[in-house]
């Protein structure tokens, strides 16, 4: 065990001394903080040139509310009230009496929008106020980048509102009666009641927060994910390199095979719970200062540590032990994928499990061992409460599971660190594995 | 008493018979040096004896006893391949290597060997600014720094300048004084010849020789001939008796032979040319290594 404790401080230090890991440890806090402010800054400075837009209005219905709603727009929500500074673009709309030749029109106002001097223009179909199965009830919005386009909904909401009102009033009823027609009620979503266990008391149920439903898990998974690619994937390259550059002959005289790989992972795992305990505090301590501390997840803290360490011992000694098969870095990059799996495939059911955390998807997999750190972690990070045997019975099946990978990754480990000029071919891995 | 036995060692890869029935004792407190051609079996051999390979077949005692699967304790191992972490500091080096090896007093011997193999001011150097000599002589530190009671070395010479390889030579001597038992395979058959107590030579993974070297050379007689003289080479052109002529340019040494006589050889040359030196000898180990090895004897062995 000393000899491991001797290798582990070794690896330690060579990993965390080095300038890449204080690096990337800035680095992506600031990262992730700069993109957020860039995005609260780019929030502030909206876009607010002026916009012109050409209507061609087959219906004939349109003009007139859409001049007084751009006219309204204009005078409200141009300029603020108080600092009088200019916070949107103001729209013009040029009205364009449609054509015969269609095509000819299409064209001319596409190049209009191409030489800039439209942002955009709207075709309203004939028959939009009674639409029929044939009739010509359509709203086009023509423009350089319609998907993104927020002016696409400004004109949906003022035609349809204006329709309804038509329609409203052909049926002879007073616009005030029927104000609430179109009242469109939400569900809210709410968490359980629950009982306070020191007082006793009933607390009352919280409206479930969407953002939290998905960001906690998100992140957490993002944390796991990033803790494992930069202990436990690296073992792989730099197992080759101690192969490669004979440093490995050099220790196996003072240390067994087995020593030696979990003196390296357990490296792997130091500069994890170093990167995680500094990464967790600084989230508690942003959060609690944000005066967002409800989104910190205490409870399943403790699951996700335990879980990270053996999914790093787990991942660590396979990408070890491929590492010794490999003889070079082009033998390294073929195997990292494979190696890799159990840490890219949970990315790719990500949002189903997260959507649906007690499905028969997320509940499988989360007792697949190789999945279940991840997976299971983002079941236990949703507001669903996940049944406590399953985390547990996942957890022993983690342990079984990193048992048998150190096993046979030693087993590997300890043939093929020696052996140079063998392709680490699955059939030679086999037989490392297998074969005394 | 012997610090390793080994007996009927074998060890296989596929189809190829790596090291072939080995049987060997190396006594406690001598130098025992391991020769043969590239390829021989000699890492192999030294490998099964650190137990970083397993023999296929055979016995393997240390201190009279089999050990487990764990590491050698008080063994000091030089591979032939060897490489170290090239960003650490020379003193860190050491005290992991030291540690990996549970060494004490690992300070006070890191100074003394740093001191003692001229590499003091580089103590808190990186690794990657020494010269390949002076790696050499750091992994040597690194291999007796916990005072092991056995040192492997696998070319503990190769790369190294005569006055550091003559440095190493006085350390590996100091050391046996002081009843460590050392075993190194080399290359360098003048440096066997005047280092070892005794000499093993494994060849197509048979041991081959294994003796003292008065016992080896004892086996092939005063067969060999140095002979000096004015026409050189060319004296010995048509001369009976003579089986091969090493020609060193100055210096030719001649193998005579079996059932004739060098006082007829020595006759026959004085009637062609002055002599200015004629002397009866036994064969050196490089000879020897050479008469087991040679490309002729190969053929030999595979026909």
């Amino acid at each position: 065990m000393n000899k491991i404790l001797t290798l582990f401080k070794r690896e330690y230090r060579a990993a965390v001394r080095t300038k890449s890991f204080i690096i990337s440890l800035l680095l992506v806090p600031i990262m992730m903080g700069g993109g957020i402010a860039a995005m609260l800054i780019m929030e502030n400075k909206k876009e607010t040139e002026d916009k012109t837009f050409v209507v061609v209005d087959y219906s004939g219905l349109m003009a007139e509310p859409l001049r007084a709603a751009l006219e309204l727009r204009n005078q409200n929500e141009i300029f603020d009230p108080e600092t009088g500074e200019k916070v949107n673009s103001a729209y013009r709309v040029e009205f364009v009496e449609p054509s015969e030749d269609l095509m000819t029109q299409q064209r001319e106002l596409s190049e209009r929008v191409q030489s800039a001097e439209l942002h955009a223009f709207i075709e309203i179909g004939p028959d939009i106020l009674h639409p029929s199965k044939d009739s010509e009830s359509y709203l086009r919005y023509y423009s350089e980048h319609a998907f993104g386009d927020d002016m696409r909904y400004w004109f949906r909401t003022i035609i349809n509102d204006q329709l309804r009102l038509l329609r409203v009033t052909e049926l002879n009823l007073e616009a005030e009666q029927t104000a609430d027609l179109f009242h469109w009620l939400e569900v809210d979503g709410m968490g359980l009641v629950t009982v306070d266990k020191k007082t006793g008391e009933q607390q009352k149920a919280e409206k479930s927060n969407e953002l939290q439903s998905f960001l906690v898990p998100y992140v957490i998974m993002i944390l796991m994910f990033m803790l494992v690619m930069m202990s436990a994937v690296p073992l792989l390259t730099s197992v080759m390199e101690e192969k490669s550059e004979k440093i490995a002959e050099v220790l196996l005289g003072s240390i067994t095979p087995f020593q030696f790989m979990m003196g390296k992972v357990l490296g792997g795992i130091g500069v994890s719970l170093t990167t995680a305990a500094i990464y967790v505090s600084a989230a508690i301590f942003t959060l609690k200062y944000m005066g967002y501390e409800s989104l910190i997840p205490y409870d399943v803290l403790p699951w996700f540590f335990v879980y990270t360490i053996f999914f790093i011992i787990m991942v660590g000694s396979g990408m070890a032990s491929l590492g010794a098969t490999a003889n070079d870095s082009k033998d390294a990059q073929s195997l990292t994928f494979p190696g890799i799996i159990p840490v890219i495939l949970p990315m790719f059911v990500m949002v189903p499990v997260i959507q649906d955390p007690s499905g028969p998807l997320a509940t499988t997999m989360s007792l697949i061992p190789p999945f279940t750190p991840t997976i299971m972690m983002i079941r236990l990070a949703t507001p669903v409460t996940v049944p406590l045997w399953q985390p547990i019975v996942g957890l022993l099946g983690v342990i079984l599971f990193t048992i048998f990978t150190v096993w046979i990754g030693a087993r590997v480990f300890r043939t093929a660190i020696l052996i140079q000029g063998q392709k680490p071919t699955i059939g030679n891995l086999i037989k490392y594995a297998f074969k005394n | 008493m012997n610090i390793i036995e080994l007996s009927g060692v074998t060890k296989t890869f596929g189809s190829v018979v790596a090291v072939d029935d080995l049987s060997l004792k190396v006594p406690k407190g001598s130098i025992y040096g391991f020769i043969g051609p590239n390829g021989s079996g000699k890492t192999t051999s030294i490998r099964m004896i650190m137990k970083i390979m397993y023999p296929d077949k055979g016995q393997l005692l240390i201190n009279g006893h089999e050990h487990d699967s764990q590491r050698l304790r008080n063994v000091g191992y030089l591979p032939e391949d060897r490489g170290l972490y090239k960003k650490m500091k020379l003193g860190d080096l050491l005290l992991f290597h030291g540690e990996l090896n549970e060494g004490k007093d690992l300070k006070k011997w890191i100074d003394y060997w740093l001191d003692r193999l001229d590499l003091m001011e580089y103590k808190e150097k990186k690794v990657e600014t020494l010269s390949k000599g002076m790696k050499q002589k750091l992994q040597f530190i690194a291999t007796i720094l916990h005072q092991p009671e056995l040192i492997i070395l696998d070319e503990p010479f190769s790369g190294l300048d005569p006055i550091n390889a003559d440095l190493l030579k006085d350390v590996i001597l100091e050391l046996q004084k002081k009843g460590t038992t050392i075993i190194f395979s080399t290359h360098d058959m003048s440096m066997a010849e005047k280092m070892c107590d005794y000499i093993f030579m494994i060849y197509q993974g048979k041991k081959v020789l294994d003796g003292t070297l008065t016992d080896i050379q004892g086996q092939y007689g005063n067969d060999t001939l140095q002979i000096q003289s004015e026409m050189g080479i060319s004296a010995l052109e048509g001369i009976a008796g003579i089986e091969k002529v090493n020609d060193f340019g100055k210096l030719q040494e001649v193998r005579v032979s079996s059932g004739s006589d060098p006082q007829q050889i020595l006759i026959e040359l004085l009637k062609k040319t002055r002599i200015s030196r004629f002397e009866i000898t036994k064969p050196s180990l490089n000879d020897i290594f050479i008469r087991i090895a040679s490309p002729e004897r190969k053929e030999a062995h595979h026909e």
